[in-house]
């Protein structure tokens, strides 16, 4: 029985690439090689093994240079104001305002084959990727916030998850025991609108913060005055290291062993049961961030890129790699190289073989989690500008260079009506 | 001397046309970017005349970064000198030629590391839990011990790393020059009793002040072109530690927010700066020298 329905897989697999190899000859879609400028992914190194399967489907290839991510957005951001050589950029949710309200990225889906299934993406990473009511990229990764915790600590201490942001300070403090190596949470220090300001709104958000009314700024408030301390008095249970670090640093402590719990982006947990990087594998329990804490909802994909792209049939060439760099059947190439991070599809992270692979537990905590899942930061175009600036003022407060929480985020405000002000003449 | 042929200008010429191309055309950019409103995300733009100027005196992240920039430049610089001049003296006097020219080529290999590089392996280095460097610090206190993260430390620390890269280099070109000096002053100086400080203090040293002062101008110009290595190790950080100027104007223009006419006139500033500083000390090495 299950010979046969492998089989016929098989051979649907088999029509099914024929035909597309067939109208690739019939119509060869782009005319050159694409570039393509993005950030590390395992999704993508595995994706370059297929180079020549997209050189079937389209009559050309690609090459993507890398950066890490504070370069990524650099380069991307000066590349596309200025010479614009690269076709496909990888953008995410702190900077597709950005590049969509300058018309650096051209629409996506004009250009996004209808047999791909666009709708099939998680829908929160759709929400993401929508600028003004325009979808702009196609979703490599993407998630919320989990509270990933020690089972075996939490076991040994008599404890239960914790379930609201009390119960989580007080486990930390309890959990925190730097003379064994362990230390209570990890967070992240270092400068960054997607760095410590990341995990600092969860916290801001949850007490009730906005960031404008209108066209005000709203975030000089009680809520982010006990958000910033609340974070602040959390550090001094976060191991050395992490003040100035970010995502690699705090997880990095993690995965060795050294940290009871944290509240940090989804693709974590695929990296705790990865043996490769991880010495907790087994030890490891999820649980959607405590309350009243809101997941930090992302997304991070590629755009066709406008300038590289000056006519139709490149954009449609760009927006065929896209389609095909997300397609499902490479998503199910992911899934089977337990690229757990790198799952964006509905339909995959909803399969058995995912069940089967990560376990129940993970497919529960990812639906709860789902529902506290928020857009935390400010979806506009200068919200880079004003991240950033908020970032080293939060990094200057952790340091202890800064020590006056309300007049910094007052500084913050005047900061931003400059911001606003600036937009408007 | 006369120039009896105008064929001297005629090979140079091109060069020279080529080089003043390349110097001018992005400096004279520069200065007219500074001039005007541009932001990355627009594409239009006004002269807004000296405003940009202007704003910078009233920012404080920008003084803080000239400031940050001449402490920068003043550790390294004096750090470098300080370490290559007694460091080449101990070698030329305590070790046999064969293996002071192999400690010359250990001693060159720092410098050969691009300096990427040497940042992320020092940056590990230095890490509080695993960093080999802070290891006896933490076994001495119990405690880790995060030098990055301190806003007292943190500019130390990158500046250990710079001095491990050019100090080095220095001592061993110092050396060298050691061993070009003429032999008959030095056995003067040990017939009248003279003692081995008084030697190098009186003698050798004033006999190298040109090369020496020639050192300290390369480390100079050197220093200002810290970029890669501070940028790796810290960003500037802890907050705005050790951001120098140059820093400073990468993220306003490319990083935070794209506003590239107010980088341009930092960068203008900062050019207009070092030339006069470095037109000021070149003068007044060269008369120091002539008393």
């Amino acid at each position: 029985m299950r010979l046969a329905t492998s089989l016929a897989a098989l051979s649907g697999a088999l029509i099914l690439s024929a035909g597309l190899a067939g109208s690739a000859r019939a119509e060869a879609v782009c005319s050159h090689d694409l570039r393509v400028l993005a950030q590390p992914r395992d999704g993508l190194t595995l994706l370059e093994k297929y180079k020549d399967e997209f050189k079937k489907l389209a009559g050309a290839s690609f090459d993507i240079d890398y950066l890490n991510e504070n370069d990524r957005r650099a380069k991307s951001r000066a590349d596309a104001s200025t010479v614009g050589k690269y076709n496909v950029y990888y953008i995410d949710e702190a900077n597709v305002a950005l590049f969509a309200s300058s018309k650096w990225v051209a629409p996506l889906l004009d250009y996004y084959p209808k047999e791909y299934d666009y709708a099939d993406f998680d829908p929160g990473r759709q929400k993401v990727a929508t600028y003004e009511g325009k979808v702009y990229f196609a979703p490599l990764t993407g998630g919320g916030d989990l509270l990933v915790y020690r089972k075996d600590l939490l076991d040994k201490a008599g404890m239960k998850p914790p379930t609201t942001l009390d119960e989580f300070i007080a486990d930390v403090k309890k959990l925190h025991d730097p003379d064994h190596g362990v230390y209570g949470i990890a967070l992240r220090g270092q400068r960054g609108s997607g760095a410590n300001v990341w995990r600092w709104m969860p916290y801001f958000r949850g007490f009730g913060g906005q960031w404008f009314d209108g066209n005000t700024p709203a975030f000089d408030s009680d809520a982010a005055v006990k958000a910033t301390q609340v974070y602040l008095d959390l550090f001094k249970y976060s191991p050395p290291g992490t003040k100035t670090g970010s995502w690699d640093e705090s997880t990095g402590a993690f995965l060795s062993g050294e940290v009871a719990m944290l509240i940090e982006s989804t693709p974590l947990a695929g990296e705790a049961i990865d043996p490769k990087v991880s010495k907790v594998v087994g030890k490891v329990g999820y649980a959607p961030p405590p309350s009243p804490l809101t997941g930090g909802g992302y997304a991070h994909g590629l755009a066709i890129g406008a300038k590289a792209n000056k006519d139709e049939a490149s954009k449609k060439c760009a927006g065929l790699f896209i389609a095909w760099a997300t397609s499902k059947e490479n998503e199910k190439r992911r899934l089977d190289a337990d690229q757990f991070g790198e799952l964006n599809r509905s339909s995959v992270m909803t399969s058995d073989e995912f069940n089967q692979k990560f376990g129940a537990d993970l497919g529960k905590a990812l639906a709860e989690t789902a529902k506290v899942t928020a857009v935390n930061f400010w979806q506009d175009p200068e919200w880079p500008n004003l991240g950033d600036h908020w970032g080293i003022e939060l990094e200057e407060l952790i340091a202890g260079t800064r020590t006056d929480i309300k007049g910094s985020l007052d500084e913050l405000r005047d900061y931003a009506k400059q911001l606003v002000a600036n937009r408007k003449s | 001397m006369k120039i009896r042929t105008k064929l001297p200008i005629v090979f140079t010429a091109p060069t020279m046309a080529a080089l003043a191309v390349l110097a001018f055309v992005p400096t004279i950019d520069a200065i007219n970017i500074a001039l005007q409103n541009r932001d990355l995300s627009n594409p239009d733009s006004l002269y807004v005349g000296f405003a940009n100027f202007r704003a910078l005196i009233d920012d404080p992240r920008f003084l803080n970064s000239v400031s940050v920039s001449v402490a920068w430049e003043i550790l390294t610089v004096a750090a470098t000198m300080l370490v290559a001049v007694p460091l080449a003296i101990l070698l030329f006097e305590t070790t046999p030629p064969a293996v002071r020219n192999g400690l010359c080529v250990l001693f060159i290999v720092p410098a050969l590391l691009p300096r990427v590089s040497a940042a992320f392996v020092w940056r590990f280095a230095f890490h509080p839990l695993f960093g080999l460097a802070v290891y006896p610090l933490r076994l001495i206190t119990g405690q880790p011990i995060d030098l990055l993260a301190n806003p007292h430390t943190a500019m130390f620390t990158v500046a250990i790393v710079d001095v491990w890269q050019w100090g080095l280099l220095f001592a061993v070109i110092v050396v060298k020059l050691l061993e070009t000096l003429p032999r008959q002053p030095f056995e003067a100086a040990k017939l009248d009793h003279a003692r081995t400080w008084e030697i190098y203090a009186y003698i050798a040293i004033p006999m190298l002040q040109a090369p020496l002062i020639s050192l300290v101008f390369v480390k100079m110009v050197e220093s200002l072109r810290a970029f890669d290595l501070i940028y790796v190790m810290t960003r500037g950080g802890p907050g705005i530690a050790t951001e120098t100027l140059d820093m400073y104007a990468f993220s306003q223009g490319f990083i935070e927010s794209g506003r590239i006419s107010y980088a341009s006139s930092m960068a203008v500033l900062m050019m207009a700066a070092t030339t006069i500083a470095f037109t000021v000390l070149w003068r007044w090495a060269r008369r120091w020298r002539e008393t």
